[in-house]
């Protein structure tokens, strides 16, 4: 088949006229020339603006549509929702009502005395260990030992007895000392947690978690503070115990000595 | 002769006829119109209309949005650099942190203060050791504790009940004193880590504050967990203290039936 072609092609030449090569040569041309051309190109850009059109009108416009939608319903839930102004303000208001209201009456309350002593002696110690006043704990001792007596002379009591006396005078000192700062201290505690309220009254939405965080270190200190009372009232406590268990140890040694004492005379009548 | 002429005419001729249809043809078949480069073309008005389409689409469909969402961006940035977290108050909570320092170094200070008051020289040991808040002096405190308020009785001088009784009462004392000393520490570890989180507050963003207030709800609950332990301790020395009470009851209740029952021995045999 190849070969026929080939040879069909070799003798064309010879077998067509001059100007039957001509027709022939026309005609093949005009079969291979694109005959829509021009009807093509116009389609392809129309079909192009169609397209691209198509595509801002949808996708794009569309989704531009909906992210201002969200935009501005994101917009709304903030202001009207997590953040509305008037209730902040609400908020700040409730907060200067409620000091109002109880400012004054726990001010009163505070500053209540609450000495009962009536003797001058007891008085003036009850007045220094009530004066939340941290620069007069050096003065406890002696007005203590005026009303409570020092320790008994060693020719008067036993050694055992007299360090009984001391401990138990110098627990009962130190818890009195302890708490006259816990009130000093108190009393800043107050005047922070006043503080405290009076910025949470203009504090914003944003910077109330940093008022909030220092009303948490505040309540730390606050703790601390509990704590080292704690710990006065368990010296004191464990003094108490151990007071009690000595007596108990001392008549027990004086029983067990009188004991001997009775069994002694009962053998030599 | 006539012939060949004739015969050459008309294939002359038919050339002719040939070519010129052929023309025709190629003639009817090209592009009646060309598109022209300088002069106008139906395309150009086309392309014209369709550029116009495109842009009246990217003003109303893409640009209006577009700005809309800016608006609403800039509103919502506005809104929360007026009023959700305007810098006058956050620098003001940052003020309020700085200021609380000195309070809380005033505080540490004050409970540094010497308190001690005993006079005698073992009584003034035992104190030492209570007051120091140093949990390596706690050894000390038994020693201390014993030369004060002396050892279990020995056996000879005291019933094994009551010795008993002595030895839990003296072991409860010196746990609670011991447990003193350790509050005392740790309530000043408190107080040093409540100064550190202040001093991290005065810088503090709103976004961070958060953190160290997390961290601070760690140290209470921390602090509420010594506190419990502290008042466990002095649960039991107030146990201990009505358990004592107890056994002198009971013991007190032995002895007068002891008392009794030699009583009546004494009696009768004097009576025989």
């Amino acid at each position: 088949m190849k070969l026929k072609t080939l040879e069909l092609l070799r003798n064309l030449p010879h077998r067509l006229s001059r100007s039957r090569r001509w027709l022939f040569v026309t005609v093949i041309a005009l079969s291979l020339s694109p005959l829509n051309t021009r009807a093509d190109g116009i389609g392809d850009i129309l079909s192009l603006f169609h397209t691209i059109t198509s595509t801002l009108q949808g996708p794009i416009g569309g989704a531009l549509g909906e992210m201002r939608k969200l935009s501005a319903e994101a917009n709304n839930f903030r202001q009207e929702i997590i953040w509305p102004l008037a209730v902040i303000n609400q908020a700040r208001g409730f907060i200067s009502a409620t000091r109002a209201r109880y400012t004054g009456l726990m001010s009163q309350i505070e500053g209540i005395k609450n000495n009962s002593a009536t003797l001058a002696l007891p008085m003036q110690l009850e007045s220094m260990f009530r004066g939340a006043q941290s620069g007069s704990i050096g003065q406890i001792p002696s007005l203590y030992t005026q009303v409570y007596q020092p320790v008994a002379l060693s020719g008067i009591a036993q050694p055992v007895q007299r360090n009984l006396m001391d401990i138990d005078d110098a627990m009962s000192m130190n818890s009195l000392k302890t708490a006259m700062v816990s009130d000093q201290t108190t009393q800043g505690m107050l005047t922070l947690a006043d503080s405290l309220e009076q910025h949470a009254m203009t504090a914003a939405p944003g910077s109330a978690s940093m008022v909030t965080a220092q009303a948490r270190v505040a309540d730390l200190e606050t703790q601390a503070q509990f704590a080292k009372m704690l710990a006065a009232q368990l010296r004191q406590e464990a003094t108490k115990l151990a007071h009690q268990n000595a007596l108990l140890k001392q008549r027990s040694v004086a029983t067990q000595s009188l004991h001997n004492q009775i069994q002694q005379v009962l053998a030599h009548p | 002769m006539k012939l060949p002429t004739l015969s050459r005419i008309w294939k002359v001729l038919r050339n002719a006829v040939v070519a010129v249809c052929g023309l025709v043809i190629v003639i009817a078949l090209l592009p009646s119109k060309a598109r022209s480069q300088l002069g106008l073309d139906p395309c150009c008005a086309i392309m014209s209309a369709g550029l116009n389409s495109i842009s009246g689409l990217l003003r109303n469909v893409v640009a209006q949005p577009l700005g809309s969402i800016q608006q609403n961006q800039q509103q919502s940035a506005n809104f929360e650099q007026q009023v959700v977290f305007p810098t006058a108050a956050i620098n003001q909570a940052r003020n309020m942190a700085f200021q609380f320092q000195s309070q809380f170094v005033q505080t540490r200070q004050l409970f540094q203060l010497p308190i001690s008051s005993a006079t005698l020289p073992t009584p003034q040991l035992l104190e030492q050791s209570l007051l120091s808040g140093n949990p390596s002096a706690m050894p000390q405190i038994t020693s201390n504790y014993s030369a004060l308020y002396g050892t279990v009785m020995p056996p000879a001088n005291a019933p094994q009940p009551v010795r008993n009784m002595v030895d839990m009462t003296d072991a409860e004392a010196q746990a609670a004193m011991k447990k003193a000393v350790e509050i005392d520490a740790l309530a000043n570890l408190e107080l040093q880590a409540a100064e550190q989180i202040n001093q991290q507050l005065q810088t503090a963003a709103p976004g961070s504050s958060t953190i160290l207030e997390a961290e601070t709800a760690a140290w209470l609950v921390r602090a509420n967990a010594y506190t419990q332990s502290a008042m466990a301790e002095l649960v039991r020395v107030r146990s201990i203290e009505l358990a004592n009470s107890s056994g002198q009851l009971k013991f007190s209740a032995s002895h007068a039936a002891t008392l009794q029952t030699t009583g009546n021995q004494v009696l009768q045999q004097g009576v025989q």
